[in-house]
């Protein structure tokens, strides 16, 4: 078996047991079950899913690197270098972010209009599931890059990481040319007219920063005090 | 192919202006070998074991060599959402192992340390003794190449620590290395290769021979066949050797390797002969005075 399988099933499981994914995904049901209606413009209601994801990825990445206690983490990056130690807990918070966020572009899909904002002109639902999910991995993409950059090996001490990753979340989503934006704004321009966009930059883009945060931060595993 | 661990002028510090853990540090651990590293608390004892594990990177210098290598540190947490068995499982086949020998692997070190009845306890019920236990059979799983020991025997019973000792002796014989720091001097006595003191943050050799071989020995009368050479996983291990009469011997080995020694005599070709064997106590194991 592939040292890097082994370490993601370890990884998965140790999140799966530990419950703590159960709060991030309570505050993202909240999150939706308050901003997102039956009925309502689908391309709106995809935007604000998608949006609402971002936070959720950043905190379940904190879980991730916070649920192994320092000494059983040593002994897992001796076996496999703690680089790729790193890498697994983050691939895990990534690929949980992205099936919470599938799983909720879908039930959202369904349940909504499939027409424009104001009603008038109708929506594909296929097009916009697909818009949809590719804005909701755009999202878990750059959310997991906040989460890796607000905890450990950056930092470390709660009270400079929790605050860091709500700030950083929230500028990720707001702030112009953050690819997240890019994505959820495409996606609530688009229902005002009726065309469903194609968000396949602002993936690229959040890859991009993704995998440059992951590089950036496996390779610091090593040189922060454990 | 793999190449032993060589630390090359490595030096260490945590954070751009903090000060110098270790420094000039040059180091290689070879196969078949066991070292000892000792020093004051708060030295660099652990910082440098870390970076022998490579779960830290030298700030200054290099490290080469990539053996597999298993980790035991000083404390094991209890707070793992699994039961020693699910988590020894996980980790064997992290250390490489297949999903298919990991359980197995997992529950023969359980037994060996005492530790298998709390095979499917939660981590977090276990004693701090029984979950050193897991830490310790994590790091054996997987037969690692670089067995990295700080402070491992912290918490084990006496039995465990005899354990550990032959498990020490076990690996190295078959060609792993090991490096270890330990509190307690009588700590696989008169067994390491080298032994290294950490002072002011850097690694100095022992060359001071300890005068009489400490700690609980094993002598066995073994006769070879004639004009026959001890074999030489054999040989390694030995305190002392004297030749009684020919192809009559008399070895002398610390009590922790007298397993793997005679397995080396038993499976030789042709196989030696074991005439006697005799526990022979250098110093007293209740001695707490130190030396």
């Amino acid at each position: 078996m592939s040292t890097m399988t082994a370490l993601l099933r370890y990884q998965a499981a140790l999140l799966l047991r530990s419950q703590r994914w159960l709060p991030p995904f309570i505050l993202y049901a909240a999150f939706l079950g308050i901003g997102v209606q039956g009925g309502q413009p689908v391309l709106d209601s995809l935007g604000y899913t998608a949006a609402a994801l971002l936070p959720v990825a950043a905190w379940l990445v904190r879980i991730c690197t916070t649920n192994e206690p320092p000494a059983a983490r040593s002994c897992v990056a001796a076996a496999v270098g703690p680089g790729r130690a790193h890498l697994a807990c983050l691939l895990v918070a990534l690929t949980t972010a992205a099936a919470l966020g599938t799983a909720a572009t879908l039930v959202v899909t369904l349940i909504s209009d499939p027409a424009s904002a104001d009603h008038r002109t109708r929506v594909s639902l296929l097009a916009a599931a697909a818009a949809g999910l590719l804005a909701t991995l755009a999202c878990a993409l750059l959310g997991t890059a906040v989460g890796a950059l607000t905890n450990w090996p950056l930092l470390r001490s709660p009270g400079r990481a929790v605050p860091a990753m709500l700030l950083a979340a929230l500028l990720a989503v707001v702030v112009t040319g953050s690819p997240a934006q890019a994505a959820v704004s495409g996606l609530v321009t688009g229902s005002q007219s009726g065309t469903v966009p194609v968000p396949l930059l602002p993936l690229a883009g959040a890859a991009l920063v993704a995998a440059a945060v992951t590089a950036v931060t496996c390779a610091l595993t090593s040189r922060r005090s454990p | 192919m793999r190449r032993d661990l060589q630390l090359n002028n490595v030096g260490r510090r945590y954070g751009i202006h903090g000060p110098w853990i270790l420094r000039g540090v040059n180091l290689e651990l070879a196969r078949h070998t066991l070292t000892r590293v000792e020093g004051p608390n708060g030295t660099g004892k652990s910082t440098l074991l870390r970076l022998l594990a490579r779960i830290d990177a030298p700030t200054e210098g290099k490290v080469t060599g990539r053996p597999r290598t298993a980790y035991v540190p000083e404390r094991f947490p209890q707070a793992l959402p699994f039961t020693a068995e699910a988590y020894l499982t996980h980790l064997g086949t992290v250390h490489g192992l297949s999903r298919a020998a990991a359980p197995r692997a997992a529950s023969e070190w359980l037994d060996r340390f005492g530790a298998g009845a709390y095979a499917r306890t939660p981590m977090t019920r276990l004693s701090k003794g029984s979950s050193q236990k897991v830490a310790v059979a994590q790091a054996l799983l997987a037969e690692p190449e670089l067995l990295v020991l700080d402070e491992a025997w912290t918490g084990l019973d006496e039995d465990a620590r005899a354990e550990l000792e032959r498990a020490v002796a076990e690996r190295t014989a078959a060609g792993g290395a090991v490096v270890f720091v330990d509190h307690d001097p009588r700590r696989l006595a008169g067994a390491p290769h080298r032994t290294y003191t950490v002072t002011d943050g850097t690694l100095n050799l022992r060359t001071d021979k300890p005068t009489s071989p400490s700690g609980p020995q094993v002598s066995l009368d073994v006769q070879g066949p004639p004009g026959g050479q001890l074999p030489p996983e054999a040989g390694q291990f030995l305190t002392s050797s004297t030749e009684l009469t020919p192809g009559t011997h008399r070895l002398t080995v610390p009590a922790s390797h007298s397993d793997v020694l005679l397995r080396a005599l038993l499976t030789a070709h042709p196989p030696w002969h074991v005439v006697s064997l005799n526990q022979r106590a250098d110093l007293p194991l209740d001695d707490e005075s130190p030396r």
